[in-house]
């Protein structure tokens, strides 16, 4: 379960950033105001343009960034205050977090397992099952530097799905994968809502969050403007498709920086 | 702290499971020492044999009568290439030996007065004429140098006593006054240790800082910039924990990385000189065990604080090439702080200057060398030292928390 409440970051742009941005606030709300609530046993698909706020809210989510008002729970508990107890329940993927390249997928899973107070035997079953899940078990001693792309996806979904979280957060979880690779995450994601664990990711990819979400929150400036089923949505912009809703909710929505 | 072992044996596992790196950290350091110390020994032998076997070009003017006996006595001519100049040689020609010699063509112009034995053999009351020898020679120039000082002890010195033998009837003792003997009284270990204590601190303070350099900035910058560190942020142990797994890890590889670098230069410096100073040097010092142990606790506690110092920069800095920039200036600092101690011997330092991080900690190693630290000197050394080093470990644990440090933001 996790549950977003009015959460509000703000950064604070130095200089050299403000010209970056072509902006004259020095200020940017990454997230202003989002509400939502994912539940155990769904996929919930944070889905909007890049910069909206996606990565910022994924975050916040789990323990990387404080929020700067607002409060984010994850089984209860506080991201801030309980952030030891969040991180025992989450498993997080990003493309900007990596494994460490010096690294066999088989001695960062047991390290990552060991740090999540899991005993030996316990490690090893749970690789058994994910090793053989994704395939893992052809190059689980070859350092994770001499992994392709997709090899290296593959290590770090089973690395972050270790200590088997009742919460997984996937930040565009299928970018810069072939298909086959993709479809193979797709459908442990898929698995893990079958089996009841709540599921959160964020995408730009409209038909990868229309076949596996549940419910999609649009954001867009950092704002959520509009939450529900692929249905609801698309149904309440009278559009086509997914992308056609998106193109009239971004129109309607996206101001231009004057 | 389960959790802080966890995090160190990685860090070791990092290096312990890669040859190159562990080629890199241990082998090729102590190989590299080996090997610029024999270079640089077989260097100089060479340089002080070529010297020895170089045979002098001479020029005598005036030469005595007997010179060529005494000269073949001698054996000089085996050393010189030796020409007589005769008394009414033109002032051009001792002009161009004079070049010859600046030129380094030539190496010595001996010129005697006219009549030099007669004048000197007729010497009887104070106001008599004394004759002179004039000797020209290059002072830098090592040929002229050697060809200048052979000449002195082979011929004039048997000059010397021969004319004053004649003069005092064959009893050269009339001028000796009194014989002076040197009864040397030493702690050999003292004195010894006093050569060490002026080489090692430098070495320990200067070694232990570039070992830990190149570790340091790869693992806590070099993270940062892979994007590997965050996902050890996201693992649910204290901040604390995995700064302080961290640096131990680093304390540990980079103490064993000076310990090869300083046993090396040791073992190495023999190779330096067949013949000179170094081999004479007696490096047999006994130490006491409160001597190890001290240089022990203090050795510990400094890598420590020099991997967190290292460390704290690295944190703060986005990537490798950035903290590697700031950290090169404070290398130089260290080594400055090292060299202070190398310079300062002998003057009573307060107990209170030792518990300075880094300049106290040399200051320590010095009076461990000597046998002079006292428990109390140890005891603020190690404490400033840790004091020091606990700070920086909570700075580090509070910089990993800080999104916008880590995560940019």
């Amino acid at each position: 379960m996790i549950e977003v409440k009015n959460l509000t970051k703000v950064y604070k742009l130095s200089k050299r950033k403000m010209a970056e941005l072509k902006t004259k606030d020095s200020i940017k709300r990454a997230a202003d105001g989002i509400s939502f609530t994912a539940k155990p046993g769904e996929i919930y698909g944070l889905l909007g343009p890049n910069g909206a706020g996606k990565t910022t809210t994924l975050r916040c989510i789990a323990t990387l960034l404080k929020p700067t008002d607002g409060s984010v729970a994850v089984c209860g508990h506080d991201t801030v205050k309980e952030s030891t107890k969040v991180l025992e329940r989450i498993g997080f993927l990003t493309n900007e977090i990596k494994l460490d390249p010096n690294f066999t997928p088989k001695y960062l899973f047991s390290f990552f397992g060991r740090l999540h107070g899991m005993s030996e035997s316990e490690i090893d079953a749970r690789r058994n099952e994910l090793f053989k899940y994704f395939g893992i078990n052809d190059f689980e001693e070859k350092k994770i530097e001499e992994l392709s792309t997709g090899m290296k996806q593959k290590a770090a979904i089973a690395v972050c799905l270790v200590h088997d979280p009742d919460v997984v957060i996937f930040d565009e979880p299928t970018s810069g994968l072939d298909v086959i690779t993709a479809r193979s995450v797709t459908d442990m994601l898929a698995s893990l809502k079958e089996r009841g664990k709540t599921v959160i990711i964020s995408t730009h990819i409209m038909s990868e969050a229309e076949k596996l979400c549940d419910r999609i929150g649009v954001i867009i400036d950092g704002k959520k403007i509009c939450e529900g089923t692929l249905d609801e949505i698309v149904n309440s912009t009278g559009a086509a498709d997914l992308e056609d809703a998106f193109f009239t909710l971004y129109k309607e929505n996206h101001k231009e920086e004057a | 702290m389960n959790n802080a072992i966890i995090v160190m044996k990685k860090e070791l596992a990092r290096v312990f499971l890669d040859k190159k790196l562990i080629f890199s950290l241990f082998i090729l350091p102590a190989v590299l020492m080996f090997g610029i110390y024999s270079i640089m020994g077989s260097m100089i032998g060479r340089f002080s044999s070529d010297i020895m076997e170089h045979i002098s070009k001479v020029y005598i003017l005036n030469a005595p009568e007997d010179f060529k006996e005494k000269a073949e006595n001698k054996g000089y001519f085996d050393i010189a290439d030796v020409t007589v100049l005769p008394s009414d040689t033109s002032a051009e020609t001792i002009t161009t030996v004079k070049d010859d010699i600046l030129n380094g063509d030539a190496e010595l112009l001996v010129e005697f007065d006219k009549d030099f034995i007669n004048t000197a053999s007729s010497y009887k009351n104070e106001g008599d004429a004394i004759p002179n020898v004039t000797i020209y020679y290059n002072t830098s120039g090592n040929y002229s140098n050697a060809a200048r000082n052979n000449f002195v002890n082979l011929i004039l010195d048997d000059y010397k006593n021969t004319i004053l033998s004649g003069r005092f009837g064959g009893n050269l003792e009339v001028l000796n006054a009194f014989n002076v003997k040197n009864e040397v009284i030493v702690n050999e270990d003292k004195a010894n240790g006093e050569f060490l204590g002026m080489l090692v601190p430098y070495l320990i303070v200067m070694l232990l800082f570039s070992s830990a350099m190149g570790l340091c900035v790869d693992a806590i910058a070099g993270e940062k910039e892979r994007g590997t560190l965050a996902s050890l942020l996201l693992s649910p142990i204290k901040r604390s924990e995995l700064v302080f797994g961290k640096l131990t890890a680093l304390s540990i590889l980079s103490t064993l990385s000076a310990i090869v670098y300083s046993v090396s230069l040791i073992l190495a410096m023999p190779l330096m000189g067949s013949s000179g100073t170094m081999s004479e040097l007696n490096m047999n010092v006994h130490f006491s065990a409160f001597q190890i142990i001290s240089l022990l606790i203090i050795m510990v506690a400094l890598v420590y604080m020099y991997v967190g110092i290292i460390s704290v920069i690295s944190v703060l800095c986005k990537n490798t090439k950035e903290a590697s920039t700031y950290i090169s200036p404070l290398y130089i600092l260290i080594i400055v702080a090292g060299m202070l101690t190398m310079f300062q011997g002998g003057v009573e330092k307060s107990d209170l200057l030792f518990a300075i991080p880094v300049y106290g900690t040399a200051l320590s190693i010095q009076n461990i060398m000597t046998n002079e630290l006292t428990a109390l000197q140890l005891a603020f050394s190690a404490g400033g030292t840790i004091l020091a080093g606990v700070v920086i470990t909570f700075a580090i644990a509070k910089a990993f928390k800080s999104e916008r440090i880590m995560f940019n933001a």
